[in-house]
Protein backbone atom coordinates (compact mmCIF):
# COMPACT_ATOMS: atom_id res chain seq x y z
CA UNK A 1 0.00 0.00 0.00
CA UNK A 2 1.38 3.45 -1.09
CA UNK A 3 0.84 6.95 0.24
CA UNK A 4 1.39 9.45 -2.08
CA UNK A 5 1.21 13.33 -0.59
CA UNK A 6 0.19 15.71 -3.29
CA UNK A 7 -0.94 19.41 -3.57
CA UNK A 8 -3.68 20.86 -4.90
CA UNK A 9 -3.31 21.70 -8.68
CA UNK A 10 0.47 19.62 -8.68
CA UNK A 11 0.31 18.16 -12.21
CA UNK A 12 3.26 15.84 -11.19
CA UNK A 13 1.43 14.69 -8.41
CA UNK A 14 -1.41 13.28 -10.86
CA UNK A 15 0.61 11.57 -13.27
CA UNK A 16 2.49 9.61 -10.39
CA UNK A 17 -1.18 8.90 -9.18
CA UNK A 18 -1.97 7.90 -12.71
CA UNK A 19 0.89 5.64 -13.13
CA UNK A 20 -0.25 3.63 -9.74
CA UNK A 21 -3.58 3.47 -11.23
CA UNK A 22 -2.49 2.22 -14.27
CA UNK A 23 -0.23 -0.45 -12.24
CA UNK A 24 -3.11 -1.63 -10.18
CA UNK A 25 -1.30 -0.45 -6.65
CA UNK A 26 -3.74 0.26 -3.82
CA UNK A 27 -2.69 3.96 -2.70
CA UNK A 28 -3.87 6.70 -0.35
CA UNK A 29 -3.72 10.61 -1.84
CA UNK A 30 -3.27 13.02 1.18
CA UNK A 31 -3.25 16.35 -0.08
CA UNK A 32 -1.64 18.63 1.79
CA UNK A 33 -3.93 21.91 0.84
CA UNK A 34 -7.18 20.02 1.59
CA UNK A 35 -8.25 17.01 3.46
CA UNK A 36 -5.00 15.52 3.69
CA UNK A 37 -3.22 18.54 5.57
CA UNK A 38 -2.74 16.92 8.83
CA UNK A 39 -1.77 13.44 7.81
CA UNK A 40 0.96 15.59 5.71
CA UNK A 41 1.95 17.71 8.80
CA UNK A 42 2.91 14.05 10.43
CA UNK A 43 4.45 13.00 7.87
CA UNK A 44 6.57 15.75 7.26
CA UNK A 45 7.41 16.45 11.37
CA UNK A 46 8.54 12.21 11.24
CA UNK A 47 10.62 12.64 7.95
CA UNK A 48 11.53 16.53 7.69
CA UNK A 49 15.41 15.70 7.39
CA UNK A 50 15.13 13.60 4.40
CA UNK A 51 12.62 15.68 2.64
CA UNK A 52 14.43 18.24 0.05
CA UNK A 53 13.75 21.91 -0.30
CA UNK A 54 14.04 23.45 -3.98
CA UNK A 55 14.08 26.99 -4.12
CA UNK A 56 9.80 26.87 -4.42
CA UNK A 57 10.27 24.90 -1.03
CA UNK A 58 9.20 21.30 -0.27
CA UNK A 59 8.91 19.41 -3.87
CA UNK A 60 5.65 17.38 -4.52
CA UNK A 61 4.58 14.49 -4.89
CA UNK A 62 5.99 12.79 -2.11
CA UNK A 63 5.47 8.79 -2.34
CA UNK A 64 6.16 6.25 0.13
CA UNK A 65 5.21 3.11 1.36
CA UNK A 66 6.27 3.17 5.15
CA UNK A 67 9.55 2.04 4.38
CA UNK A 68 10.95 3.92 1.26
CA UNK A 69 10.28 7.39 0.62
CA UNK A 70 10.82 8.84 -3.08
CA UNK A 71 10.44 12.49 -4.05
CA UNK A 72 9.84 14.21 -6.96
CA UNK A 73 8.27 13.27 -10.23
CA UNK A 74 11.22 11.05 -11.60
CA UNK A 75 11.81 9.44 -8.20
CA UNK A 76 8.49 8.29 -8.14
CA UNK A 77 8.32 7.18 -11.86
CA UNK A 78 11.20 5.35 -11.07
CA UNK A 79 10.51 3.55 -8.26
CA UNK A 80 7.34 2.24 -9.73
CA UNK A 81 9.03 1.26 -12.66
CA UNK A 82 11.53 -0.89 -11.12
CA UNK A 83 11.88 -1.04 -7.74
CA UNK A 84 13.50 1.38 -5.06
CA UNK A 85 16.95 1.15 -6.03
CA UNK A 86 17.42 -0.08 -9.04
CA UNK A 87 17.24 3.10 -11.18
CA UNK A 88 18.73 4.83 -8.16
CA UNK A 89 21.66 7.81 -9.23
CA UNK A 90 19.63 8.29 -12.78
CA UNK A 91 17.07 10.07 -11.14
CA UNK A 92 17.23 12.91 -8.38
CA UNK A 93 14.48 15.83 -7.02
CA UNK A 94 14.64 18.41 -9.64
CA UNK A 95 14.21 22.23 -9.45
CA UNK A 96 12.50 23.23 -12.53
CA UNK A 97 8.90 24.05 -12.89
CA UNK A 98 5.89 23.37 -15.02
CA UNK A 99 6.40 21.24 -18.19
CA UNK A 100 10.24 21.13 -17.91
CA UNK A 101 11.45 18.15 -15.25
CA UNK A 102 15.39 17.94 -14.54
CA UNK A 103 17.32 15.72 -12.06
CA UNK A 104 17.60 13.21 -14.59
CA UNK A 105 21.40 12.23 -14.55
CA UNK A 106 22.06 10.20 -17.68
CA UNK A 107 25.56 9.08 -16.70
CA UNK A 108 24.45 8.25 -12.92
CA UNK A 109 22.70 5.15 -13.13
CA UNK A 110 23.48 1.41 -13.91
CA UNK A 111 23.29 0.95 -17.76
CA UNK A 112 22.86 -2.43 -17.59
CA UNK A 113 19.12 -0.63 -16.23
CA UNK A 114 18.91 1.10 -19.65
CA UNK A 115 15.15 -0.85 -20.51
CA UNK A 116 13.74 0.91 -17.17
CA UNK A 117 15.19 4.06 -17.75
CA UNK A 118 13.91 4.54 -21.25
CA UNK A 119 10.56 3.61 -20.03
CA UNK A 120 10.25 5.78 -17.11
CA UNK A 121 11.64 8.67 -20.10
CA UNK A 122 9.12 7.35 -22.52
CA UNK A 123 6.37 7.90 -19.57
CA UNK A 124 6.94 11.32 -18.92
CA UNK A 125 7.24 12.20 -22.06
CA UNK A 126 3.83 10.33 -22.90
CA UNK A 127 2.78 12.71 -20.19
CA UNK A 128 3.48 16.07 -21.78
CA UNK A 129 6.69 16.82 -19.90
CA UNK A 130 10.18 18.33 -21.37
CA UNK A 131 12.97 16.74 -19.91
CA UNK A 132 16.43 18.26 -19.17
CA UNK A 133 19.30 15.38 -19.32
CA UNK A 134 22.09 16.07 -17.72
CA UNK A 135 25.55 13.79 -18.42
CA UNK A 136 28.79 13.94 -17.37
CA UNK A 137 29.71 11.99 -20.51
CA UNK A 138 28.89 8.03 -18.83
CA UNK A 139 27.03 6.03 -20.59
CA UNK A 140 27.35 7.51 -23.62
CA UNK A 141 25.59 4.69 -25.76
CA UNK A 142 22.19 5.41 -23.62
CA UNK A 143 22.29 9.20 -23.87
CA UNK A 144 22.50 8.11 -27.90
CA UNK A 145 19.60 5.65 -27.33
CA UNK A 146 17.53 8.43 -25.51
CA UNK A 147 18.11 11.10 -28.17
CA UNK A 148 17.42 8.99 -31.10
CA UNK A 149 14.17 8.46 -29.59
CA UNK A 150 13.35 11.88 -28.95
CA UNK A 151 12.98 11.45 -25.03
CA UNK A 152 15.38 14.66 -24.46
CA UNK A 153 14.74 18.38 -24.53
CA UNK A 154 17.59 19.68 -23.40
CA UNK A 155 21.30 18.26 -22.64
CA UNK A 156 23.26 19.77 -20.13
CA UNK A 157 26.69 18.12 -19.99
CA UNK A 158 28.95 18.32 -16.89
CA UNK A 159 32.31 18.46 -18.27
CA UNK A 160 34.65 17.20 -15.17
CA UNK A 161 37.79 19.08 -16.49
CA UNK A 162 40.74 17.78 -18.82
CA UNK A 163 41.51 14.52 -20.04
CA UNK A 164 43.49 13.57 -17.14
CA UNK A 165 41.96 14.64 -14.31
CA UNK A 166 38.59 13.17 -15.48
CA UNK A 167 38.11 10.19 -13.22
CA UNK A 168 39.16 11.76 -10.32
CA UNK A 169 37.17 14.72 -11.13
CA UNK A 170 33.74 12.25 -11.87
CA UNK A 171 34.68 10.03 -8.81
CA UNK A 172 34.85 7.07 -11.11
CA UNK A 173 37.21 5.23 -13.84
CA UNK A 174 35.88 6.98 -17.02
CA UNK A 175 36.26 5.50 -20.80
CA UNK A 176 37.90 8.37 -23.07
CA UNK A 177 35.70 7.36 -25.74
CA UNK A 178 32.48 7.83 -23.71
CA UNK A 179 33.56 11.26 -22.69
CA UNK A 180 34.21 12.39 -26.57
CA UNK A 181 31.12 10.24 -28.17
CA UNK A 182 28.98 12.17 -25.43
CA UNK A 183 30.62 15.62 -26.23
CA UNK A 184 29.66 14.87 -29.95
CA UNK A 185 25.94 14.01 -29.51
CA UNK A 186 25.93 17.09 -26.38
CA UNK A 187 26.70 19.36 -29.22
CA UNK A 188 24.47 18.27 -32.15
CA UNK A 189 22.22 18.18 -30.07
CA UNK A 190 19.80 21.75 -30.45
CA UNK A 191 19.48 22.93 -26.85
CA UNK A 192 22.30 22.01 -25.30
CA UNK A 193 25.03 23.45 -22.56
CA UNK A 194 28.43 22.42 -21.73
CA UNK A 195 29.63 23.33 -17.93
CA UNK A 196 32.63 22.77 -15.70
CA UNK A 197 32.60 23.72 -12.43
CA UNK A 198 35.82 25.12 -11.13
CA UNK A 199 36.46 22.55 -8.40
CA UNK A 200 39.12 21.98 -6.03
CA UNK A 201 40.80 18.76 -5.99
CA UNK A 202 44.04 16.83 -4.53
CA UNK A 203 46.90 16.59 -6.08
CA UNK A 204 49.75 14.18 -5.98
CA UNK A 205 51.62 15.85 -3.69
CA UNK A 206 48.60 15.70 -1.45
CA UNK A 207 47.74 19.29 -1.48
CA UNK A 208 44.26 20.36 -2.39
CA UNK A 209 43.95 23.14 -5.50
CA UNK A 210 41.61 24.31 -7.62
CA UNK A 211 41.69 23.70 -11.57
CA UNK A 212 43.79 25.87 -12.49
CA UNK A 213 42.90 28.44 -15.86
CA UNK A 214 45.42 26.31 -18.03
CA UNK A 215 43.35 22.81 -17.07
CA UNK A 216 40.08 24.63 -17.71
CA UNK A 217 41.63 26.08 -20.77
CA UNK A 218 42.56 22.01 -21.50
CA UNK A 219 39.05 21.24 -21.18
CA UNK A 220 37.18 23.61 -23.11
CA UNK A 221 39.66 22.04 -25.70
CA UNK A 222 38.81 18.86 -25.16
CA UNK A 223 35.11 19.69 -25.89
CA UNK A 224 36.41 21.29 -29.27
CA UNK A 225 38.44 18.60 -30.21
CA UNK A 226 35.32 16.26 -29.82
CA UNK A 227 32.78 18.42 -30.86
CA UNK A 228 34.45 19.55 -34.28
CA UNK A 229 34.45 23.54 -33.19
CA UNK A 230 34.51 26.04 -31.02
CA UNK A 231 31.19 28.41 -31.00
CA UNK A 232 29.70 25.82 -28.58
CA UNK A 233 27.79 27.42 -24.89
CA UNK A 234 30.31 26.76 -22.11
CA UNK A 235 29.50 28.07 -19.18
CA UNK A 236 32.24 28.33 -15.80
CA UNK A 237 30.28 27.46 -12.42
CA UNK A 238 32.03 28.23 -9.02
CA UNK A 239 32.55 25.57 -6.76
CA UNK A 240 30.12 25.47 -3.61
CA UNK A 241 31.73 23.95 -0.78
CA UNK A 242 29.24 23.10 1.08
CA UNK A 243 27.67 20.95 -1.66
CA UNK A 244 30.88 18.76 -1.16
CA UNK A 245 30.32 15.39 -0.86
CA UNK A 246 34.26 15.07 0.43
CA UNK A 247 35.26 16.50 3.85
CA UNK A 248 38.37 18.00 2.86
CA UNK A 249 36.38 19.54 -0.27
CA UNK A 250 33.74 20.86 2.07
CA UNK A 251 36.72 23.16 4.33
CA UNK A 252 37.93 24.36 0.47
CA UNK A 253 37.49 28.07 0.83
CA UNK A 254 34.98 29.17 -2.26
CA UNK A 255 36.67 31.18 -5.14
CA UNK A 256 34.76 34.38 -5.60
CA UNK A 257 33.23 35.05 -9.47
CA UNK A 258 35.79 37.56 -9.99
CA UNK A 259 39.23 34.82 -9.70
CA UNK A 260 37.27 32.71 -12.42
CA UNK A 261 37.93 35.39 -15.10
CA UNK A 262 41.73 34.26 -15.95
CA UNK A 263 39.55 30.70 -16.38
CA UNK A 264 37.26 31.87 -18.70
CA UNK A 265 40.27 33.64 -20.68
CA UNK A 266 41.81 29.94 -20.94
CA UNK A 267 38.72 28.44 -21.99
CA UNK A 268 38.04 31.39 -24.39
CA UNK A 269 41.17 30.12 -26.42
CA UNK A 270 39.25 26.74 -27.22
CA UNK A 271 35.61 27.96 -26.59
CA UNK A 272 34.58 31.55 -27.52
CA UNK A 273 30.92 31.48 -26.10
CA UNK A 274 32.55 30.60 -22.74
CA UNK A 275 30.87 32.61 -19.98
CA UNK A 276 30.73 32.76 -16.06
CA UNK A 277 27.77 31.33 -14.01
CA UNK A 278 25.93 34.74 -12.51
CA UNK A 279 25.55 33.99 -9.05
CA UNK A 280 23.51 35.94 -6.22
CA UNK B 1 10.59 35.91 3.09
CA UNK B 2 8.81 37.07 0.26
CA UNK B 3 5.23 35.93 -2.03
CA UNK B 4 3.25 36.77 1.38
CA UNK B 5 -0.36 37.33 -0.54
CA UNK B 6 -2.02 40.24 1.81
CA UNK B 7 -1.10 44.12 1.11
CA UNK B 8 -0.03 45.52 4.66
CA UNK B 9 -3.27 47.30 5.43
CA UNK B 10 -4.74 44.03 5.06
CA UNK B 11 -2.48 42.56 8.31
CA UNK B 12 -3.29 42.84 11.55
CA UNK B 13 -1.60 44.74 13.97
CA UNK B 14 -2.51 44.07 17.92
CA UNK B 15 -1.15 46.95 20.10
CA UNK B 16 1.84 45.01 21.13
CA UNK B 17 5.51 45.35 20.17
CA UNK B 18 7.83 43.98 17.69
CA UNK B 19 10.83 43.07 16.34
CA UNK B 20 11.93 43.45 13.02
CA UNK B 21 12.51 39.38 11.62
CA UNK B 22 8.66 39.37 12.43
CA UNK B 23 8.37 38.35 16.36
CA UNK B 24 5.80 39.79 18.52
CA UNK B 25 6.33 40.19 22.48
CA UNK B 26 3.09 40.42 24.29
CA UNK B 27 4.25 41.38 28.20
CA UNK B 28 1.68 39.24 30.45
CA UNK B 29 3.05 40.23 34.53
CA UNK B 30 6.62 39.66 34.72
CA UNK B 31 6.56 37.35 31.67
CA UNK B 32 6.08 37.90 28.24
CA UNK B 33 4.61 35.91 24.85
CA UNK B 34 6.03 35.61 21.90
CA UNK B 35 4.95 34.53 18.33
CA UNK B 36 5.17 35.59 14.89
CA UNK B 37 3.46 38.25 13.46
CA UNK B 38 0.56 38.04 10.60
CA UNK B 39 3.01 39.78 8.11
CA UNK B 40 5.23 36.59 8.82
CA UNK B 41 2.42 33.81 8.57
CA UNK B 42 1.51 35.41 5.32
CA UNK B 43 4.83 35.45 4.14
CA UNK B 44 5.41 31.52 4.84
CA UNK B 45 2.23 30.08 3.82
CA UNK B 46 0.96 26.91 5.12
CA UNK B 47 2.68 26.83 8.17
CA UNK B 48 4.21 22.86 8.86
CA UNK B 49 6.64 22.62 11.76
CA UNK B 50 7.93 24.39 14.33
CA UNK B 51 11.69 23.50 15.50
CA UNK B 52 11.73 24.98 19.08
CA UNK B 53 13.35 25.67 22.33
CA UNK B 54 13.23 23.51 25.80
CA UNK B 55 11.94 25.25 28.84
CA UNK B 56 14.82 26.82 30.54
CA UNK B 57 17.14 27.97 27.75
CA UNK B 58 18.13 31.16 27.89
CA UNK B 59 18.68 33.58 24.85
CA UNK B 60 19.66 36.93 23.77
CA UNK B 61 17.60 39.70 22.52
CA UNK B 62 17.86 39.08 18.58
CA UNK B 63 19.22 35.39 19.02
CA UNK B 64 17.79 32.96 16.92
CA UNK B 65 15.38 30.71 19.40
CA UNK B 66 14.01 28.21 16.69
CA UNK B 67 12.75 27.41 13.14
CA UNK B 68 9.13 27.61 11.45
CA UNK B 69 9.03 25.40 8.20
CA UNK B 70 6.02 25.86 5.51
CA UNK B 71 6.00 24.22 2.37
CA UNK B 72 7.65 27.22 0.46
CA UNK B 73 10.58 28.19 3.00
CA UNK B 74 12.28 27.32 6.15
CA UNK B 75 12.04 30.86 8.56
CA UNK B 76 14.49 31.18 11.63
CA UNK B 77 12.74 32.67 14.69
CA UNK B 78 14.25 35.49 16.37
CA UNK B 79 14.08 36.56 19.95
CA UNK B 80 12.58 40.02 20.39
CA UNK B 81 14.14 40.40 23.93
CA UNK B 82 16.68 38.59 25.58
CA UNK B 83 15.11 35.79 28.88
CA UNK B 84 14.40 32.75 29.73
CA UNK B 85 12.09 30.21 27.76
CA UNK B 86 9.20 29.49 30.86
CA UNK B 87 6.77 27.73 28.76
CA UNK B 88 6.59 26.80 25.10
CA UNK B 89 3.12 25.98 22.95
CA UNK B 90 2.72 22.37 22.68
CA UNK B 91 -0.42 22.60 20.55
CA UNK B 92 2.02 24.06 17.71
CA UNK B 93 3.33 20.42 17.81
CA UNK B 94 -0.04 18.86 16.27
CA UNK B 95 -1.47 21.51 14.98
CA UNK B 96 1.14 24.06 13.37
CA UNK B 97 -1.50 25.80 11.78
CA UNK B 98 -2.92 27.34 14.46
CA UNK B 99 0.25 30.34 13.97
CA UNK B 100 -1.42 30.99 10.64
CA UNK B 101 -4.87 31.11 12.02
CA UNK B 102 -4.35 32.93 15.05
CA UNK B 103 -0.71 34.60 15.04
CA UNK B 104 -1.32 36.54 17.67
CA UNK B 105 -3.74 34.23 20.09
CA UNK B 106 -3.70 30.23 19.85
CA UNK B 107 -0.28 30.21 17.94
CA UNK B 108 1.75 31.91 20.34
CA UNK B 109 5.15 30.24 20.36
CA UNK B 110 7.23 30.40 23.46
CA UNK B 111 6.56 32.12 27.14
CA UNK B 112 9.32 33.82 27.99
CA UNK B 113 10.84 35.68 31.52
CA UNK B 114 12.45 39.16 29.93
CA UNK B 115 16.29 39.78 31.47
CA UNK B 116 15.08 43.21 32.45
CA UNK B 117 12.38 45.94 31.37
CA UNK B 118 14.02 47.17 28.73
CA UNK B 119 12.34 47.04 25.19
CA UNK B 120 15.19 48.95 22.72
CA UNK B 121 14.56 48.61 19.77
CA UNK B 122 11.40 47.12 19.39
CA UNK B 123 8.71 48.65 17.14
CA UNK B 124 5.25 49.81 18.28
CA UNK B 125 2.31 48.52 15.95
CA UNK B 126 2.57 51.57 13.75
CA UNK B 127 5.92 51.59 13.71
CA UNK B 128 6.07 47.63 12.48
CA UNK B 129 3.12 48.60 9.77
CA UNK B 130 4.96 51.29 8.83
CA UNK B 131 8.60 49.24 8.48
CA UNK B 132 6.44 46.36 6.70
CA UNK B 133 5.97 49.01 3.68
CA UNK B 134 9.30 49.87 3.56
CA UNK B 135 9.59 45.93 2.58
CA UNK B 136 6.83 45.26 0.65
Amino acid sequence: MYTIYSATGCTRCKIVMARLRQLGLDFAEHDMKAAGKEAFQRFYAANRRAIFRGPEGVEFPLLTDGQTIRQGLGPALAWLQAGPDALAGFFQVGVLHKEWLDGIDISGGDPARADDFLAVLRHLKQNAMKLEIATDGGNAALLAAAVREGLADRLVMNVRGPAHLYGQLAGRPVDPADIRATIALVAAFPAKQFQTVVAPLRRADGAVAYLAPGEVGQAAALIAEAAGDNHQPYLLRPFRPEAAADETLRRAEPLAAAALLPHRSAARTHQVKTEIEKTG
Amino acid sequence: MSNGTKPVDALRFPAILYHREHTWLQADGDAARVGISDYAQDELGDIIFFELPAVGQRFAAGQSFGSVESVKVVSTLYMPVGGEVLAVNDALADTPELANRDPYGDGWIIAVKPDGPGRGGLLTSREYREYLKTLK
